[in-house]
This record gives C-alpha cells, structure tokens and sequence, in this order.
C-alpha cells in the first residue's frame, strides 16, 4: 500500500505530464467558487456526485468484473439510514454518514457474498432482485421509513448539521467524496488487489488456479463499492433533504449509476469521472431546456442518444479518448523528471 | 380464508398468470437464444397496447380484431429494431446490449409520453367488464380469453421448435451456438427471426390485455421484471417453463396478497427468483449448465 501512495503522489506531480492532471485538479477546485449560477452550480454538484456514484460503482463492476444493475440498493440504505438517524434518532450527521456507508457496505457484503456464484446476466438479474426487495420493504415498513410518503429532511443549516445555504459548500462537498473515492479505486488500480480482480475479471478459474482468492477479493470489492455508495447516498439525502423509496431504490438510478461507469470506460478510474461530465450535463440541460414545454420529448432524445453512444463506442468513452489524446499529449513538453 | 376465497384467489392468479405468459414467452425467446437483456421487451407491450388502443379510436377496431394486425406490427418492428441495435452490437461487451435496450426503453417511453400524453388509456367494448361463473367462482372474460391464447400460443411454439426447420434451428442456438454455427445454420438470421417472434409476443400480449387494462407510457415497467422472474424461473429460452413459470408467478402473486400482505406480494416473488437463481440457476425446468451457455 504504502509502494502505492508513493506512486500516486507522484503520479500527481512528479512524472513528466502530469501536471495535465494537476491542472485539473486546480480547475475542478475552483470551479465551484467560478460558477455562481444556481442552476449551473447544481449540475456541477449532480456531475461531482455522479461521479462518485460511478467511481464507487466502477471498484465492483469495472476491476471485478461483477456488473451489478443493483447500486440504487446500496444508495438507498446509506440515505435511509442516514435519514433516519438523524431525523427520528437525533444522531448527528456527520456520524450518521458514516453510519451510512457502514450500513451500505454491510448489505452489499450479505447480498454479494451469494450472489457472486452467478455470471453474466444473472448476477445482474439478482442484484435488481435485491434492490427491488428493498423498496418494497422500505414502503411496507411504515413505523422506520415512512413508507410511500418519505421522510422530510428539516432544514437547519450548519456545518455541524451538513446541511448548507449555499450550493458552493455542498459541491466542495461533493468534490470531496469524488476525490476519496478516486483515491481509493487508484489505490486499487495500482495495488494487488487491483491486479487480482483484473485478474478473475478476465477469466476466474484461471485466477483462482494461480492462486487468487476470488470470494475474498470480490467482497472486499463488493463491500468498498457499497460503503462509497452509501455515503452517496446520506450526501444526496442531505443535499436534496428529502427521501422516498422510489427514486432511493429506483431501477432507473442503478441503471444510471452503471452507465456512467460504462459510457467512460469499465475499469478505469478516470473513466465514471469521464462519464458523469459527459451524461450528467447532458440529462439536466435537455430536462431543463425540455422538459418544462413538451413533456417526454428530454426522455426521448436522451434514450436515442445512448443508443447512438453505445453503438458508436461500444469500449467506452475513455478507449476513445485516449487514443485521440495520447497522440496529442505525446507532443507536450515533458518536464525535468523524465 | 374459506375454500370458496381460496378458489377464486388460485384461480384470479392463474389467470393474472396467463397475461404474464403472453408477455415472458417473447422474453425467454430472446433472453435464451440471443442472450440479450432486453429492457425493452416492457416497452413493446406498450405498444402494442396503444396500437390496438388507437386502431379501436379511429377505426372502431375490436381488440380481438386487431389482434392480428398487432401483432404483425410488432414482428416488423422487432426486425427494425433488431438490425439498427441489436445487431451492431452483437459482437461489442455483452453488457453495452443491456445499456442499448434501456435507451431504447427510455426513448419509447419518451416517445410515447411526447406523442400520447401521460392518460390512461382504455378500450370500452361490451365484454370488458363481463364475468362468467364457474359454481361460486366468478372469472373475467377478457382474463379467460386471454389465458386460452397464451395456451394456444405455448403450444404452437412448442409445434414450431420441435416440428420446422426454422424452429429447430432456434433451438440449436440456443443450446450451443458454435456448434450451431458449424452445422451450416444461419446465426444471424436466427437471431434475427427470434428477435422478430419475440417482439412479435409482447404485440399479442398488448392486444389480449387491452379489454381489461388501459395503456399509458410507463405501463411496460409493471410486467418487465416479473417477466424477468419467470423466465428464470422457467429456465431461459423454454417456452414450455415460461408458461408454467407465470402460472406459478401470478398464483404466488395472488396467493401473497391476501395471505401476507398486498404491498409485499412483489417481495415474495422476487425472493422466490432470488432463491431460485441460487439454488437452480438454469431455472425450474431447465437443464443444469444450460444457463452458463455462450456467456463467457
């Protein structure tokens, strides 16, 4: 691990171009502070949290290979639990986040653990399964979750409370679950483990016959991904201060979620970043220049857009992209260290 | 629950199993033998139903009557589809087909949204609402009749694969398509027809559910993944295990509601397909490892 935080830090400064990289980072620092706009400050804040949900999502479906069409499953219990123990409990927030992404991991290990014996569509059958499961039993179990009618976040701004007036503090916010889920699917990347899932992503009996401990290394997966999915999910809660089974628990979302991983580019962890600036900006400028007027019409051009996404780059955005950019980056100066 | 209760709830559940045949029988066709996830199945009941709907409007079309012409629609636009989406991506990673079937899904729905509006759509014939009875048991004509062709269907499929060439090939596919492929059979163009036949299904379905449902946009999601229950649950590709398996769906549906509770009938059977995929992957009636077939 630590040969890994070495290489990251410098990856971040010391080899040559990549100060590509830190200027990014500089840019998406600052862009919360530059774009004042509360509309434009909230697509910024939906790209950094899709983002983190494709990041988190990418850890078990794009290095492990297991595509799960369940995350909402996952979101859905970090902003339950969030919700209810800081609304009905009394629980501070910022415990009650990481009550969250405890919970969050806790279900994806007891759903993961089984399902992992199934392949291909099967696995991603049955992680929809679990996540529909779930809504019926948070609309069914009335006296913790308020059943269909949602719970209702109460607004009291504070940093002690997460919550904000402002939308600056909640894309710092956002930015930052981006950035620790970003550290850790590159610590992955670059670690055993990484190579280890990559590994039995490729073909699992070959893996296990080297001597790769398939079981383990995919809960480990299943479980990183669900805890980063769940506080997604308490930051959405206390974003959008409102929670019901539906939209938490949605097909849609997990769906979402996945794509965005998919559209940049599996097993990458730039790739969901990717993703969610391409997808997210898309979907909220079509559903506000559309939406309002002519009711379906957003729905439709998104659908045939993706459609025409995934048969034009069918290996992702990012295969795309770097093939077009290594070539140009190749003639950048390098710096002193190479 | 007195016996009298009981019968009338195992028999309204299999006839809510019948509809759901209709719908799962196109699903596991494409689902076994092309491997595709087709979010989109939903979708083409949809319609289907706002065919038979508008050709009722404008024209005074029965149902029944344009059950045909329906279905027929839908064979052609399953082909369309088929060859703009599907195919291109036949060779791509197997989970950007699912990505592509949601946006199709997703631009239907839109669609349909944008062209029709959000109302509930309904056919008012005479039968509609008319019942007969069986001793102390009261069944929904449209419910009966319904059931009847999902029957019929079932077994005509079941002729077709076991007595035409085009039949078996399908079969073949979907047992082993390289081995297919090497005994001279056309994968392209089986894939092409299963598509077609499915789609072809969800039309049929839409029109026999018309009397006695309304058609709005999002109508496809209510069936989808209880469709997707009962093909696994009746293995993939198995016609045969796809009408049983909605039988026993739509009993266990009726059966959950009033002995559990209504609001957890979906819970149950989606636990049912949960402990199903882990025990028996290859589904109730199908052969063990067929599931694994052409998915790695």
């Amino acid at each position: 691990m630590t040969g890994a935080l070495a290489r990251l830090a410098r990856a971040l400064c010391g080899d040559s171009r990549r100060y590509l990289g830190l200027a990014a980072i500089v840019v998406l620092c600052l862009l919360p502070l530059v774009v004042r706009n509360p509309f434009y400050a909230h697509i910024l804040i939906m790209m950094f949290f899709y983002a983190s949900l494709g990041l988190a999502w990418n850890i078990i479906g794009g290095f492990a290979g297991q595509l799960s069409f369940g995350h909402a499953a996952f979101f859905g219990v970090g902003a339950y639990t969030s919700s209810i123990l800081s609304v009905k409990l009394g629980v501070s927030p910022w415990l009650a986040l990481f009550a969250a992404g405890g919970m969050a991991a806790a279900t994806a290990a007891a759903v993961s653990y089984p399902c992992f014996r199934l392949r291909g569509p099967f696995f991603a059958l049955s992680t929809i399964a679990v996540a529909e499961v779930l809504r019926i039993l948070a609309i069914y179990f009335k006296e913790f979750t308020e059943g269909s009618v949602g719970i209702l976040i109460p607004f009291k701004p504070g940093i002690a409370n997460l919550m904000f007036r402002s939308k600056v503090p909640y894309a710092y916010f956002a930015l930052l679950l981006m950035a620790a889920v970003f550290a850790v699917s590159w610590l992955i990347e670059h670690s055993r483990l990484g190579y280890s899932l990559l590994a039995l992503r490729e073909d699992e009996d070959a893996a296990e016959a080297l001597g790769v401990n398939a079981t383990e290394c995919k809960l480990i997966a299943a479980v990183l991904s669900g805890f980063f999915t769940g506080l997604t999910g308490c930051f959405s809660a206390q974003y959008v201060l409102f929670i019901e089974p539906f939209t938490e628990f949605s097909l849609d979302l997990s769906i979402m979620i996945s794509l965005t991983a998919m559209i940049g580019g599996l097993g990458t962890s730039v790739g969901p970043i990717l993703g969610a600036f391409l997808l997210t900006p898309l979907q909220e400028l079509l559903r506000a220049w559309l939406g309002g007027q002519q009711q379906g019409l957003h729905l439709f051009i998104y659908g045939t857009v993706l459609v025409v996404c995934v048969i034009l780059l069918p290996n992702g955005l990012i295969t795309w992209l770097s093939r077009r950019l290594l070539s140009l980056l190749r003639h950048l100066p390098a710096a002193a260290a190479e | 629950m007195s016996g009298q209760i009981f019968g009338q709830v195992i028999i309204s559940g299999l006839l809510l199993g019948g509809v759901y045949a209709l719908i799962s029988i196109g699903l596991t066709l494409i689902f076994g033998v092309i491997r595709i996830v087709n979010f989109a199945h939903g979708e083409f009941l949809m319609l289907s139903m706002y065919i038979t709907f508008w050709s009722f409007h404008y024209w005074g079309w029965d149902p029944y009557f344009s059950l045909a012409f329906v279905t027929l629609a839908l064979f052609v636009f399953g082909l369309a589809a088929h060859r703009s989406i599907i195919q291109p991506l036949l060779g791509a990673p197997p989970f950007m087909q699912i990505f592509a079937t949601f946006g199709l899904s997703i631009a239907l729905q839109g669609a349909a949204l944008f062209f029709w509006k959000a109302d509930y759509r309904t056919v008012q014939t005479s039968y509609s609402t008319s019942t007969m009875n069986l001793g102390p048991i009261i069944l929904s004509w449209p419910r009966v009749i319904a059931f009847v062709v999902a029957l019929g269907i079932t077994l005509l499929l079941f002729w077709f694969f076991k007595h035409t060439y085009v039949g078996k090939a399908i079969r073949a596919v979907s047992q082993d398509r390289d081995a297919a492929q090497l005994m001279g059979i056309d994968i392209g163009r089986v894939y092409l027809i299963t598509f077609g036949l499915g789609a072809a299904c969800a039309g049929m379905a839409g029109a026999l559910l018309m009397p006695s449902y309304y058609a709005f946009p999002m109508v496809g999601t209510n069936f989808v993944l209880a469709a997707f229950v009962i093909v696994v649950l009746g293995g993939m590709g198995n016609v045969t295990g796809a009408f049983i398996g909605a039988l026993i769906i739509g009993v266990v549906e009726a059966v959950s509601g009033v002995l559990i509770a209504p609001q957890l009938k979906e819970a149950v059977y989606f636990a049912i397909f949960l402990l199903v995929l882990l025990l028996k992957p290859s589904g109730l009636f199908g052969i063990a490892g067929a599931e694994e077939v052409g998915l790695k």
